[in-house]
């Protein structure tokens, strides 16, 4: 299983263009001093399957894009940590229909952050074994990223 | 791994900050196989998220839909700023669709046509 990354810090008023986003060459200069967004791209190759993730940081939220072989864009979903009860709120807000691919991970993403989720996913649908993968690999990277706030003693959902 | 062989994401992206009106503003544009994604944010998340889109007819002009699918409906500045964007990118060439999310301190016209004129400058079509 290979994968390839690309993290990216951008700096203010410091403009790039990136439309090959090479893995291979492009380690961007890191002119961080705020970093107010944060966008890393990142393929796994499983053995029938190539998923590609697009994770970008907002201060207050996280986009994530999953893509299962192709680049299309897939349903668009929104969760959210909703008052009183701190329940986690999923809303389909493109694309979806009966098929809720996407929404729980959406929904756990939000469990495991703490933060606004917005998902976008291509992967089809009735494929859970898929799903799975791809959240595993998901919270990996965002566990390797810093996104995903110690549990120490609350649920855990790894 | 081959060092000839080089990896391309299959989703190619810009990314700008600049400052509209003393707010300073993240521009991110995403290109897809079936879409287009427009982040513009000043307060830290998405906001309001539009879906734009071109109707193609084969007698008259297309013509453009533009909706708020989450957010702000009451903003018509933001509809605006969709329609701006999707006729762009329909007269370049490309029948995409297009997802905007805007989230902006002020909805003023004149910011929504800096942050128009702010994403044409950094197109992907």
């Amino acid at each position: 299983m290979a994968s390839e990354e690309l993290d990216r810090n951008f700096s203010e008023l410091h403009v790039t263009r990136d439309s090959d986003c090479n893995g291979k060459s492009k380690i961007l200069e890191n002119q961080a001093v705020d970093g107010d967004f944060q966008i890393t791209c990142f393929t796994e190759d499983l053995h029938d399957v190539t998923l590609h993730f697009q994770i970008i940081r907002l201060a207050k939220q996280i986009f994530v894009w999953i893509g299962c072989n192709t680049a299309k864009f897939g349903h668009l979903y929104a969760a959210a940590i909703t008052r009183p009860n701190d329940q986690v709120a999923v809303t389909s807000i493109l694309g979806g229909t009966s098929d809720n691919t996407g929404s729980g991970i959406a929904r756990r993403l939000v469990l495991k952050t703490g933060l606004n989720i917005i998902v976008a996913c291509n992967i089809p649908k009735d494929s859970p074994m898929l799903e799975a993968t791809a959240e595993r690999k998901l919270a990996e990277k965002l566990r390797s990223l810093g996104y995903i706030r110690p549990k120490p003693g609350g649920m855990s959902l790894d | 791994m081959d060092s000839g062989q080089s990896f391309r994401f299959p989703v190619a992206h810009n990314a700008v900050s600049l400052d509209i009106k003393g707010n300073k503003t993240e521009i991110i544009i995403c290109k897809y196989d079936d879409k287009f994604l427009v982040i513009v944010t000043q307060i830290g998340c998405m906001g309001t998220i539009l879906h734009a889109r071109k109707e193609e007819s084969v007698l008259t002009d297309p013509t453009y839909s533009v909706s708020i699918i989450f957010g702000k409906r009451d903003e018509p500045w933001l509809i605006a700023c969709g329609r701006q964007l999707i006729e762009h990118i329909s007269c370049s060439g490309s029948s995409m669709h297009l997802v905007l999310s805007l989230g902006l301190k002020d909805h003023s016209p004149e910011t929504l046509k800096d942050v128009t004129l702010a994403v044409i400058e950094n197109r992907l079509w």
